[in-house]
């Protein structure tokens, strides 16, 4: 009967976990969209800042999407739209990933 | 908030480096082990979402832009180790991925947004909760605490620039009071996101919330276990 219970919960969890993150995923994408669509200009403190001290702030590895758009489309707002989704989920596979390696093992 | 490299003092990267090591070390192995297996996939999901989250610039005061961090929110949620973690995921990859953030600063903005932006929020809503069990100010606690992590954590990234006199030109007096005011904007957004994000959780997963090694101590079983579900 205790076993029962405790498969019975472990399934309940797994079946609310898979909704909450299929829901969570769905927003996220949401939130990428927005931000490309809608609140996508930038002007943080820290770049008036720099601006009037003339600091270029370049970095110093090259990275592969800079400012968050594909080379050679800029100008093409859904293929940001493409790149920030896989990244989320690129991210959301990191995590588990490490997640699953830091957890309790019974 | 992301400092880009050229921005801080050599002395001051590392500094903030070897701190943001030691943290990341205590944190791995406090949550090795420690992290329950329904957790896996809230905490991966929080990270995907804040990482998104982060994309939406909003306007505030001067012309200028802030961006939600999420750390109050993955620090009450997963706890403020898993939640640097998490935290540090999202910056490590948006360095090296799509130049957000220097690599010489990766300490400083870790430090900033990983550590004092995560722990921040979740000790000062357990000292808050002390203060007050009352049901009714709990999440007027969650606004307060996640508010003082964003602040806090551009106030540090203020000194941080501040001391890096050589590079960074404005020096404590400029550049304190201007990330501490523009993000206090950004950090009344970050409290009602946060208060929000556990609002709906204690109303539909408080399973997910009773896990939390800030909330299980202050939230009360019957809040933590029951669920509408």
């Amino acid at each position: 009967m205790c076993l029962f219970i405790t498969k019975n919960n472990n399934s309940t969890i797994q079946k609310l976990n898979r909704r909450t993150v299929v829901t969570g995923l769905v927003l996220a994408a949401l939130f990428v969209i927005v931000g490309n669509l809608v609140f996508s200009y930038a002007l943080e403190t820290l770049d008036i800042q720099a601006e009037l001290l003339e600091l270029t702030g370049e970095n110093l590895l090259t990275a592969p999407f800079p400012e968050y758009i594909i080379p050679g489309l800029e100008e093409n707002v859904w293929a940001s739209i493409l790149l920030g989704i896989a990244a989320t989920f690129a991210i959301f596979a990191v995590t588990l990933l490490v997640a699953r390696l830091l957890r309790k093992r019974e | 908030m992301h400092i880009p490299d050229g921005f801080l003092s050599p002395a001051i990267a590392i500094i903030t480096f070897a701190v943001t090591i030691v943290f990341w070390m205590i944190s791995f192995r406090k949550v090795k082990n420690n992290l329950d297996e329904s957790q896996v996939p809230i905490m991966g999901l929080l990270t995907a979402l804040f990482f998104a989250a982060q994309m939406m610039n909003y306007p505030i005061v001067g012309g200028t832009t802030a961006h939600l961090l999420g750390s109050a929110s993955l620090g009450i949620i997963l706890g403020p180790f898993a939640g640097c973690i998490s935290m540090t995921i999202i910056l490590v990859l948006q360095c090296l991925l799509f130049g957000d953030g220097g690599i010489t600063a990766l300490g400083s903005n870790a430090l900033n947004m990983g550590i004092i932006g995560v722990f921040t929020p979740a000790l000062s809503l357990m000292v808050l909760s002390k203060v007050s069990k009352s049901k009714g100010l709990f999440l007027v606690w969650v606004f307060i605490a996640a508010f003082l992590g964003d602040v806090l954590g551009a106030i540090a990234a203020g000194v941080e620039l501040g001391l890096s006199v050589p590079t960074f030109q404005y020096g404590l007096s400029i550049a304190v009071p201007a990330m501490a005011i523009n993000h206090s904007v950004i950090g009344v957004i970050e409290g009602v996101v946060t208060v929000v994000l556990i609002a709906t959780l204690l109303e539909l997963r408080p399973d997910v919330l009773s896990k939390s090694p800030v909330l299980k101590n202050i939230l009360s079983p019957h809040d933590a276990n029951q669920s509408k579900t």
